[in-house]
């Protein structure tokens, strides 16, 4: 508990002193955030070039609006809120126009791009063995079968490891809300992969 | 008591432990009497340990480029994040030039407060060090004023940016260390470095991402030594669909014949062997190539590149035109 009061006060000095117009606090500021930032765009977006686009945006409007950040909430509260917000319009805008597939054209007909980029947690893992293709495709449905909204709570949740509390004020909404937006994309899932386990 | 139904409708909020306490104290009493939801359970847990095999961690390569182009967008962006505009950020506007809507009075403190930093500066440049001693605004060589501010005492502050060496060492394995090497095989002025760079690299060319930036320089690298380099390098998985494609590239636009050579030797190397002992399976695989080949016999001049294409050609028994 000392360790994050510890750690809450630095960043603390860090967004006054980049709100003082310090350089370098701004970009220790990024550095503490940008990898799981850029983790959650890729993630949601399925595309690097749109991830590296929301990486760019979410930051320089950081940058730009440092000064009228008041610590209301978390540092991590309001940028997230900036990201989300930015992945939800990307998201929606593919949805509009069905582009949500991150799938291109081999030579051995479509394949997903993004399997070309190293999966986080496969290497050194005991269940790797367990996992085949075939589920891993069948997640990939799943997911891009999702709302915008379920999808960006179950990122949130599962893969950023976010508690319902925090993400429903990052989105905007209320712990239930975003509770009940869980629920409906993990019984989505469930029906969708349930032949699989 | 909860119905089977309902709890397992419950067990993924139960592993991401957002059940309130009665609903977790419901589902944890019926769990306890219900083999079966049980293993419905476990079934969930693996589907959450799927699911993590599924997420991308973005390769440092994207996230290094990611950053260097934030750098350059903030540094255009320059005066930042201050939205006050007071007295010494209408005054640094002047001095710097940049448009104001204040008129030309500005411009006359800003000249003043330019003798006034002159002034205080050659007060100040004992305590500095030789290199600033005699130095100007205008003129600031390899040091570069950041920002000018009034100081706590009075005086004036003036950060400085000074291009200056910084030694870091590291195995290869450091993530930091791999950046750095990532970042110096794309040099943009210094081929020396690449070169030895890539030699580096080379010995870890078995990470995709090490990979990655080999077939970057050797598509994109002007100087043949470091291509030839990169090739050296990308020569054990000359099996993997986007060396092959790289090096097909090669073949087909690198304007050095040495180049050319070398990916002729790479992309058909076992050939002759496979040929004799798979036949088919060989020809299969290699038809890309052999199209590359006949392709690259309709434009090369080189008689020595054209010679070994020929050869190659011969030696599967393919003509030396397109099909």
């Amino acid at each position: 508990m000392a360790q994050t009061a510890g750690i809450q006060a630095e960043e603390k000095a860090l967004i006054r002193a980049a709100q003082e117009g310090d350089q370098d606090a701004f970009g220790q500021l990024v550095r503490a955030y940008d990898k799981s930032v850029l983790r959650l765009a890729m993630n949601l977006l399925r595309s690097p070039e749109d991830a590296q686009d929301v990486y760019q945006e979410a930051f320089l409007r950081v940058y730009r609006n440092l000064n009228s950040f008041r610590f209301d909430c978390s540092f991590h509260t309001w940028l997230y809120r900036i990201v989300t917000n930015l992945c939800l319009d990307h998201m929606r805008k593919r949805k509009v126009r069905r582009e949500g597939s991150s799938q291109i054209e081999g030579s051995d007909g479509p394949v997903d791009r993004m399997d070309t980029f190293q999966e986080s947690r496969a290497d050194g893992d005991p269940q790797r063995s367990l996992f085949s293709g075939e589920l891993r495709q069948g997640i990939k449905k799943a997911l891009s079968e999702l709302t915008v909204r379920e999808r960006m709570v179950f990122e949130l949740r599962h893969y950023q490891g976010m508690k319902l509390r925090d993400i429903g004020e990052t989105l905007g909404t209320t712990e239930e809300a975003a509770k009940n937006c869980l629920f409906r994309a993990t019984q989505k899932m469930r029906v969708a992969l349930g032949d699989f386990v | 008591m909860n119905s089977c139904e309902k709890v397992r409708t419950q067990l993924a909020m139960l592993l991401y432990g957002e059940l309130s306490f009665d609903e977790e104290e419901a589902v944890d009493r019926h769990l306890e009497g219900c083999a079966e939801c049980r293993t419905a359970l476990e079934q969930q847990r693996q589907l959450h340990l799927a699911f993590d095999q599924v997420e991308v961690e973005p390769p440092a390569s994207l996230l290094w480029e990611s950053r260097q182009r934030l750098q350059q967008q903030v540094a255009e962006e320059r005066p930042p994040i201050s939205s006050r505009r007071g007295w010494w950020d209408q005054l640094i506007d002047s001095l710097t030039l940049r448009p104001s809507g204040n008129g030309g009075w500005l411009k006359t403190a800003g000249a003043l407060a330019l003798l006034t930093i002159g002034f205080v500066g050659a007060r100040m440049a004992p305590n500095l060090g030789p290199q600033i001693s005699g130095m100007s605004l205008a003129d600031a060589g390899a040091q570069r004023v950041r920002s000018v501010g009034p100081a706590a005492n009075g005086g004036i502050q003036i950060v400085l940016d000074e291009t200056r060496q910084r030694v870091v060492s590291g195995q290869l394995d450091d993530q930091n260390i791999q950046v750095l090497l990532l970042s110096a095989a794309k040099d943009p002025f210094d081929p020396g470095l690449r070169y030895e760079t890539v030699g580096i690299l080379n010995d870890r060319a078995q990470t995709s991402e090490v990979r990655d930036t080999l077939i970057y320089a050797l598509e994109h690298d002007e100087n043949a030594g470091v291509r030839l380099k990169a090739m050296d390098g990308l020569r054990p998985f000359v099996t993997q669909p986007e060396v092959r494609k790289a090096l097909t590239g090669v073949l087909l636009s690198d304007g050095n014949p040495g180049m050319r050579t070398q990916a002729i030797d790479l992309l058909t190397q076992g050939l002759g062997e496979s040929t004799n002992s798979l036949p088919g399976k060989a020809l299969d695989l290699d038809r890309d190539i052999i199209g590359t080949l006949q392709e690259l016999m309709n434009s090369e001049n080189n008689a020595y590149v054209r010679q070994r294409g020929q050869r190659v050609l011969q030696l599967v028994n393919a003509s030396a035109e397109t099909y």
